[in-house]
């Protein structure tokens, strides 16, 4: 146990140096949910009754702010895994597979560092939305916000790591992740309160990790709960995602690359 | 009799296949310590799959590989605390300093944490990159990233070094230097070395013992000088102008004395020949009797080159023949798939 944190540890190490040393990304990341924050905060900026009418007192924009900021953790992450296909190409990964290090200890140890990084990208976009005034009326709360949003990036880069490790190609892997992306944030109440959602819809968006991290992270930002799920069963369902998604992409990692590439 | 001698490496008919294809081809083989062994043939002739069947990457299809008496298949974790890799291919991050890729080494094979620091500049001092040590590898030439990706391969201080194509896509001298940096480095630590190339040149120069691999099977195992001494006293080349009487010409030479083996490549001959000045003006009797216009004639002392020809029937060459092709294209469609 004690050797597999030490592995991870590892992993986590050598991928954060690399993201440092490689950080041209990082602004051109945060264009798109700042644009999406802009643009359809004002667009819908009307529906104001529509929201308020599920007992959101707010503006719209504050209320689709924390799922723009799981938009941001969504795509950090499920992106984030792509190096593992840069390293099964360029040798990284035989380098890895032929030391003493355990095959889980690299999945695990690219999750970790592919969330952190997720809650630092969403960390900048609540400084975007506080800079364009969106009101944050407890400011203290950004604390557990980062620790949900830690926890939800650890479970989805699991989905990353997963797709790459058995991807052969960028292109399948691109393919898959484009996927998988846009329908877990669409199916959630990430833009429009889960009571408006229809009945079908809602149904599936009680399915989806995505629909109780976003309400976590607005109860903590707005102070108000929507939805009638009790936040003990959304941080519930949050830790299952998070431990299950750990176990799953370990098991398919390993799996996957004592495969020839 | 083998009691008292330790092997680091020993295969018993290890064969590796993908679909029909068979890479790796009933191998049986043992290193002893300390030694440094060469596997030498072409392109695609099965050396890569057997680095990769004993540093655990690959699972053989049938047979048996041991390191430090340990089964690749079955105790992989053993082994793995047993050997360095270093890759044919250059795989030290470029976006890390030399000495961060020697740390994230150290840490991959569990180097005791009060040891790292130690390890590291003493690899530095003995590679020669101590000065560099904290700019970004992409700084580094072609010589200084294999040297650095070396040294990560033996940080931990393996039993067994492989090193797949060590000087594969560097010039000359840099390839020289990289071959004092494997001497210099096995004279410190004593590891077994089992390497692969397709350069004659560095078989010869480092290798206690080579076994020439094609097409997956090894045709022959023993030092380069014992091979060399095999050959013959000396090597006639021949290039001439092939006309009707080809076939007669080579039955006449080979009927001269001292001849003991003809190789036939299109227009070139080579003839291993036991006093080969006594020969050469036969090869010119015979020529001039039959009409045939030899255009040059050499005699050298043999080669590891030759040593290669008379074992395999064709010069070292990239990927040259149909059966390579096909195995090349086959290797593209798994990538692919």
């Amino acid at each position: 146990m004690n050797t597999l944190m030490y592995d991870t540890y590892t992993i986590f190490w050598r991928e954060l140096k690399r993201y440092k040393k490689s950080r041209s990304g990082v602004l051109i990341r945060l264009i798109q949910p700042a644009i999406w924050i802009i643009v359809i905060g004002n667009t819908f900026s009307g529906t104001q009754p529509l929201i308020q009418s599920v007992g959101f007192q707010g503006e719209y924009i504050e209320f689709m702010t924390p799922g723009v900021i799981i938009l941001t953790a969504i795509f950090t992450s499920i992106f984030g895994g792509v190096n593992t296909l840069w390293d099964r190409r360029y040798g990284f990964m035989n380098k890895a597979l032929t030391s003493p290090i355990s095959r889980s200890a690299i999945a695990l140890g690219k999750m970790s560092a592919i969330s952190l990084i997720s809650a630092l990208q969403a960390s900048l976009i609540i400084g975007i939305a506080l800079a364009i005034g969106v009101n944050f009326p407890n400011p203290i709360m950004i604390i557990p916000i980062m620790g949900i949003v830690i926890l939800f990036s650890l479970g989805f880069s699991g989905i990353s790591v997963m797709v790459a490790a058995t991807a052969k190609s960028q292109e399948t892997f691109w393919g898959v992740i484009n996927f998988l992306g846009m329908p877990l944030f669409m199916i959630s109440p990430a833009l429009f309160p889960l009571e408006l959602l229809p009945d079908w819809l809602a149904m599936i968006a009680k399915l989806n990790p995505v629909t109780y991290t976003i309400l976590l992270v607005r109860e903590m930002m707005t102070g108000v709960s929507e939805g009638g799920i009790p936040i003990i069963i959304s941080l519930g369902v949050l830790f299952a995602f998070v431990i299950v998604m750990a176990g799953i992409a370990s098991y398919v990692f390993t799996r996957e690359v004592n495969r020839p590439f | 009799m083998r009691s008292n001698v330790l092997y680091s490496i020993e295969t018993k008919s290890l064969t590796k296949s993908f679909g029909d294809e068979t890479a790796v081809n009933d191998i049986s083989l043992s290193v002893e310590d300390g030694e440094i062994f060469g596997f030498l043939g072409p392109n695609g002739a099965g050396k890569s799959t057997t680095i990769m069947i004993l540093t655990t990457l690959l699972k053989p299809t049938s047979g048996q590989a041991l390191i430090s008496s340990f089964d690749v298949a079955t105790n992989a974790k053993q082994v793995r605390q047993n050997i360095g890799y270093v890759q044919q291919e250059i795989t030290v991050d470029e976006y890390l300093t030399g000495r961060e890729n020697l740390l994230l080494q150290a840490k991959l094979n569990h180097i005791p944490k009060n040891e790292i620091d130690k390890r590291i500049d003493e690899i530095l001092t003995l590679i020669e990159l101590t000065d560099k040590q904290d700019k970004t590898v992409v700084t580094y030439s072609g010589g200084m990233r294999k040297r650095l990706d070396i040294a990560g391969g033996l940080l931990h201080r393996p039993k067994v070094l492989f090193l797949d194509e060590p000087t594969v896509g560097l010039d000359i001298q840099t390839r020289r230097k990289i071959w004092q940096y494997i001497k210099k480095i096995h004279d410190e630590f004593k590891m077994t070395i089992f390497l692969t190339t397709h350069y004659m040149e560095e078989a010869d120069q480092l290798c206690d013992r080579i076994g020439i691999i094609d097409d997956g099977k090894i045709q022959v195992i023993d030092s380069p000088e014992n091979l060399k001494k095999a050959m013959g006293n000396e090597v006639i080349s021949i290039i001439f102008e092939e006309g009707e009487n080809r076939d007669s010409f080579l039955s006449e030479l080979e009927k001269i004395e001292f001849v003991n083996k003809i190789n036939k490549d299109g227009s070139k001959l080579t003839l291993f020949a036991s006093n080969g000045t006594e020969v050469i003006p036969k090869i010119f009797y015979i020529s001039s009797k039959l009409n045939i216009k030899i255009t040059s004639i050499s005699l050298t002392q043999p080669t590891l080159d030759d040593v290669f020809i008379s074992y395999t029937g064709h010069e070292i060459r990239d990927g040259d023949s149909k059966f390579n092709q096909k195995r090349e294209h086959a290797k593209m469609k798994r990538l692919r798939a």
